[in-house]
């Protein structure tokens, strides 16, 4: 897939590098050893290169977006001065504020839909032993590899004859199959981590399935959830092969299929174009970070630990 | 789904209690795990149905459609047009596939899954040796990395190696390198993919960093303490400590980018010259994309998208193999 695939699917609390979550804790990971001042400095030369890589694009995206004279930028680190001139034109020519909403409509669909299904089919792989569960396991799991590429073609014609190519409903469906398998891996391991004990506690209380199912098993997944809304929000969000292939209707377009767009009628006007980018990247660079500090809080309380 | 608590018992000892060896539940969960035989079904249901209908079916189409002549008169009409084997013969004896598309897939996805996961292993070493505040600060950073859409991303790289205005022209400029205007790297094969490999390491090292830094974690300090007393330097305690130890870390970073870098798609596409204008520089994906939306020979398309989903699985087979040995239990 196209997009940050966040996290290995066999840990899923891989990206929680700094919480204090009870394996790291109780494993006693290597404390940074005192270094010398030479290794400071070459700690500091690493961070210092790592940094600029790192978030130049980031950077130059958006001091470009501000940029009165963007074009004749060149290689300056600065932006020759402030202006909102460049968003306004990819309002109001561009046409952005409505691709935008088709985007976070999809987007939302996407999250709502596969946080139910992956969470009902997580529930069942972890907590049930049946036949054929290792089956479907490996199921989701090979079905990831699936290249995009193969699945347009056929599905381009299926959505053809079903006169759903120019739907949003119809590319909100398509892109739940795509986060879904994920979905359920990354679930599997937070249901997983659920104590029985927890579980059996409220049996004994006398709750049924479902009351148990709500009342103590929803909110100890609930880092979980956040974890996979991040991840199948930013695939819809991101997702650009099939919103292109399926959507020909101009006001159907995504942002993403937008941008393609607008650089093609607006190629070497790169103020706009970047201001374009910025608005596509930043929803998702906050609600990355948001979620971040979410899923760590969630973990570091040890709702998950029980 | 399950019933409600006073509904009466069925027993059915065969189901769920002989199959794992875990300690005996309570008697009154017991008795709701044996009533609750069917529930995983119908809690998986959805998923499958979504899955099968949207993923699995396409790809038996997929199938399907390679042994076609599938043009724009079959879409329209519905038709069959029953060709066998002949576009898989037509692309297989091009010497196109050979020369260009070919190398162009394995050689892209050889150096991007390399410097990914050199790039990404040696941020992981050094997220360790910060201290907290640091740690976190460049976690941040590398988070951005990893959060950028690949359609923005792809546009602000070509934005920075624009021929007329980009920085880096810019700067080469000003030192005298090359002259700003006659320089386009984006038409040529090497250069072309040398901006790609670039746009797809910085989107993926993070990945890579993180998985990795947190296989670091696992690693008990005792080891490396024995080994720094028996006078080992870095270098010979990263290759017989760390790289042992979290190997499996390693299987399954280099095989999962190796997934992702066959079947890259939108960073090539939207290069210039990416959507089948140069014919050099297309890969496997955008070969087959093209060949059936721009050429219109979907028969064609879906032979070349069947060809790169066989060079996938193998690779999956590889990766699931890896995880099972990993974890005994899925």
């Amino acid at each position: 897939m196209t997009t940050p695939s966040a996290l290995t699917p066999a840990n899923p609390t891989a990206d929680a590098e700094d919480s204090p979550s009870g394996d790291r804790s109780r494993r006693r990971p290597a404390k940074p050893v005192p270094r010398s001042p030479l290794g400071r400095v070459g700690n500091a030369v690493a961070v210092t290169v790592l940094m600029v890589f790192t978030v130049l694009p980031v950077y130059w995206m958006v001091t470009t977006a501000f940029d009165p004279r963007a074009n004749s930028r060149g290689s300056s680190p600065l932006p020759s001065g402030f202006t909102l001139d460049h968003f306004r034109f990819v309002f109001d020519e561009g046409g952005f504020g409505p691709f935008l909403l088709n985007s976070l409509l999809i987007a939302i669909g996407t999250v709502l839909l596969a946080g139910l299904l992956a969470l009902l089919a997580a529930v069942a792989v972890a907590r049930f032993v049946f036949r054929f569960r290792t089956a479907v396991l490996v199921m989701v799991l090979i079905i990831q590899m699936v290249p995009l590429e193969a699945l347009v073609i056929p599905l381009f014609v299926q959505m053809r004859n079903l006169e759903m190519l120019n739907s949003l409903l119809g590319l909100t469906i398509v892109y739940l199959a795509f986060s879904l398998p994920f979905a359920i891996w990354m679930l599997r391991g937070f249901v997983a981590a659920v104590p029985k004990e927890v579980e059996e506690a409220a049996y004994l209380d006398g709750c049924g399935w479902p009351r148990m199912f709500r009342s103590v098993l929803l909110p100890l997944v609930a880092p979980g959830l956040i974890a996979t809304s991040v991840f199948s929000f930013i695939v819809a969000w991101n997702e650009f092969i099939f919103a292109f292939t399926f959507l020909q209707d101009e006001s159907k377009f995504t942002a993403a299929v937008g941008l393609h767009r607008f650089f093609g009628q607006h190629t070497n006007d790169w103020g706009p174009v970047m201001a374009g980018s910025t608005l596509i990247t930043l929803p998702v660079l906050v609600f990355f970070v948001l979620a971040q500090r979410k899923l760590s809080n969630g973990l570091a309380a040890g709702a998950v630990k029980g | 789904m399950a019933t409600e608590a006073p509904a009466p018992r069925r027993p059915r000892p065969t189901e769920t209690a002989g199959k794992q060896s875990r300690p005996p539940l309570p008697p009154a969960a017991a008795r709701r795990a044996r009533r609750r035989a069917g529930a995983p079904w119908l809690l998986l249901a959805p998923a499958l149905l979504a899955v099968a209908g949207l993923l699995l079916w396409p790809l038996t189409r997929v199938l399907w459609m390679s042994v076609q002549d599938y043009g724009l008169p079959e879409i329209v009409s519905g038709d069959t047009n029953y060709v066998g084997l002949d576009n898989y013969t037509e692309i297989l004896g091009d010497a196109y596939l050979w020369q260009t598309v070919l190398p162009n897939t394995l050689g892209f996805a050889f150096a991007c899954v390399a410097l990914t996961v050199v790039l990404g292993t040696l941020v992981a070493l050094l997220l360790q040796r910060l201290g907290p505040l640091w740690r976190t600060i460049t976690g941040s950073a590398i988070m951005m990395a990893w959060a950028m859409p690949a359609v923005t991303g792809t546009y602000v790289w070509i934005w920075l190696f624009d021929p007329l205005s980009g920085a880096v022209v810019g700067g080469l400029d000003s030192l005298g390198v090359v002259d700003a205007g006659d320089t386009n790297w984006f038409t040529s094969r090497l250069g072309f993919y040398a901006i790609a490999t670039l746009n797809v390491v910085h989107h993926s090292f993070p990945f890579v960093a993180i998985t990795v830094f947190a296989g670091l974690l696992t690693i008990p300090k005792e080891l490396h303490e024995a080994a720094i007393v028996d006078g080992a330097n870095a270098w010979q305690r990263f290759w017989s400590i760390t790289v042992p130890t979290i190997k499996p870390i390693f299987m399954v970073v280099i095989i999962l980018s190796t997934i992702w870098d066959f079947k890259v798609f939108v960073q090539l596409y939207l290069m210039p010259g990416g959507s089948g204008a140069n014919r050099d520089v297309l890969n496997l994906g955008v070969w087959s994309y093209v060949e059936s939306f721009a050429q219109r020979q979907y028969g064609m398309g879906s032979a070349i998208a069947v060809l790169l989903t066989l060079l996938l699985l193998g690779v999956t087979v590889v990766y699931i193999r890896t995880l099972f040995k990993e974890s005994e239990e899925l």
